[in-house]
């Protein structure tokens, strides 16, 4: 006998609990509408994809989610970014502009929004402007911070050699930066997800979390099932997308 | 006429924790001619390293009649084409390899690629890292960090070389080996070297020239020519002469510098071991 791999351990874990849930949902009298036995769920998620489900138009949807996302991170992003280099440049921005973005920060999101529906209506623009809102703080925080953490000793070296402006910063102070960038950029994809699903679900009226509200008021407790796992897969191959990226910048 | 003359220079400052204007430069008058190795040996906040600083453009001085001179002209600012700065940290960049961190000196000139990559190889050779080249900083050790600034520093092919206690945070051996090391080169490639140091052993192995320093406000109390024949043999009895000559010079000054009260364990002056 081989030694147990890690991989292999969680992997029989996941087949273990599975099993054991399958048995209970079989076995137990918590009716299906509760909780939607595995197997179910794998048989509804491949009808799903194969649209012979009777989930309304799920490629149009799982797609529109898709667009936002990425639309929202973008914008999150690039202006996330560009703002936490504002706000490192100069102490008189900082002082002046970062109690404002804490506040910001600080406000739990969510009670904004129905004044964001109010101002923009109810189309993906509004979406795409709460995923932003979520996202867009932790990237401005860690942009700052990492420009703000640049050893003295990276710009006097730089300084000593004749470098100044704007050759210091993108040569020293955005490489010496970008552990940071990157890991706000990260986690602020994951908030961006989180912005933009939590702003479907309250619309109601298309996208993925629209689907999961369909489901759920309908009672179709394992089409419920099988999105969730989809929207989950998503994020996780995005994840994964994000993070390679990540890598790829970092070595290069 | 020599390559860098500082004339009556003197540097104030305010020091904001205390609220009070300290002067660590007095009206210090020093020159070093081409090709010279001038060690600046004094006690711990004499200045040397302001001194230093100042000579590099990276540091203003008073402006009350003093005035340096590099190479015949007035010192406004960084002169990376005529001096190349080492500090006591080695200061590599993490993202960069061995090679791209000496190259990185000579981007801000406009070297062309091939000629930057020819040249960095060049001192890597020099000092034996060349396997090195596409390594990391973080798998380096602190010697060869060091040795990598040193090349840093080299690969612009000044003519003066200002040296911040570059090895003071290497161990014993290391520190020697290094020595003997920019001896050689300096020997080979003749520039101009000052060398700031606290390490009396340090200043009577590798200087040319030693000038020493009062407690602050730091004066130039004596300039002493080292003629000792290379290679220097620490212990050895004119070695043994020649520290104990020096040490005469600076033992009122670091005495004075300790009553003052102000000092870190790392900056005291070091003695040679017996």
């Amino acid at each position: 006998m081989g030694r147990l791999s890690p991989a292999l351990a969680r992997v029989l874990l996941v087949l273990v609990l599975l099993a054991l849930w399958e048995i209970f949902t079989r076995l137990s009298s918590v009716s299906v509408i509760l909780i939607a036995p595995p197997s179910a769920i794998i048989w509804q998620m491949v009808q799903i994809l194969i649209r012979a489900s009777n989930v309304p138009d799920f490629y149009a949807n799982a797609w529109l989610t898709i667009v936002e996302i990425l639309v929202a991170y973008g914008l999150a992003a690039v202006f996330g970014v560009l703002t936490g280099i504002a706000v490192a440049s100069s102490k008189v921005i900082g002082d002046a502009f970062e109690p404002i973005l804490l506040v910001l920060y600080a406000v739990p999101k969510i009670i904004l929004y129905p004044v964001i529906v109010l101002m923009i209506g109810t189309g993906p623009a509004t979406k795409i402007i709460f995923g932003i809102f979520v996202g867009i703080f932790v990237i401005i925080f860690n942009t700052a911070a990492g420009l703000r953490q640049v050893e003295p000793n990276y710009l006097r070296l730089a300084h000593s050699l004749g470098y100044g402006g704007a050759k210091i910063f993108f040569k020293v102070e955005l490489p010496a930066a970008a552990q940071t960038i990157l890991a706000g950029l990260r986690l602020g994809f994951g908030y961006t997800i989180i912005g933009v699903l939590t702003g479907e679900l309250l619309l109601v009226n298309a996208g993925l979390g629209y689907l999961i509200d369909w489901a759920s008021v309908n009672y179709y407790t394992a089409q419920l099932y099988a999105l969730i796992v989809i929207t989950l897969a998503i994020g996780v191959v995005a994840n994964y997308v994000v993070g390679h990226l990540e890598r790829r910048w970092v070595r290069g | 006429m020599p390559i860098i003359e500082v004339t009556g220079v003197s540097k104030t400052y305010h020091d904001a924790a205390s609220d009070r204007v300290v002067r660590t430069l007095d009206k210090v008058s020093i020159a070093a001619q081409e090709n010279d190795f001038l060690i600046l040996l004094g006690p711990s906040g004499c200045g040397k390293s302001t001194l230093l600083n100042i000579i590099a453009g990276l540091v203003p001085y008073d402006q009350d009649g003093g005035r340096v001179l590099v190479a015949g002209k007035p010192v406004t600012g960084p002169n990376p084409k005529l001096m190349a700065y080492m500090f006591q940290d080695p200061v590599l960049y993490p993202w960069r390899t061995v090679l791209k961190n000496v190259e990185f000196g000579l981007e801000a000139h406009d070297v062309d690629k091939a000629q930057r990559r020819e040249r960095a190889l060049k001192y890597l050779r020099l000092v034996g890292l060349e396997e090195f080249a596409d390594a990391y900083p973080r798998q380096l050790s602190g010697g060869m960090a060091q040795r990598v600034a040193l090349c840093r520093a080299l690969a612009l092919e000044t003519d003066i070389i200002l040296m911040d206690e570059p090895f003071a945070a290497l161990d014993e051996q290391s520190r020697i080996l290094l020595g003997d090391e920019l001896v050689s080169i300096w020997r080979q490639v003749r520039r101009t070297i000052v060398f700031v140091t606290h390490s009396l052993t340090e200043a009577v192995y590798l200087g040319q020239r030693i000038a020493v320093f009062t407690a602050r406000p730091g004066r130039i109390k004596l300039d002493i020519a080292n003629d000792l024949p290379r290679p220097r043999a620490i212990g050895a009895a004119d070695f043994n002469q020649m520290v104990d000559r020096v040490w005469q010079q600076l033992k009122a000054e670091s005495q004075a510098a300790s009553a003052s009260g102000k000092k870190a364990a790392r900056e005291e002056i070091l003695l040679p071991k017996e």
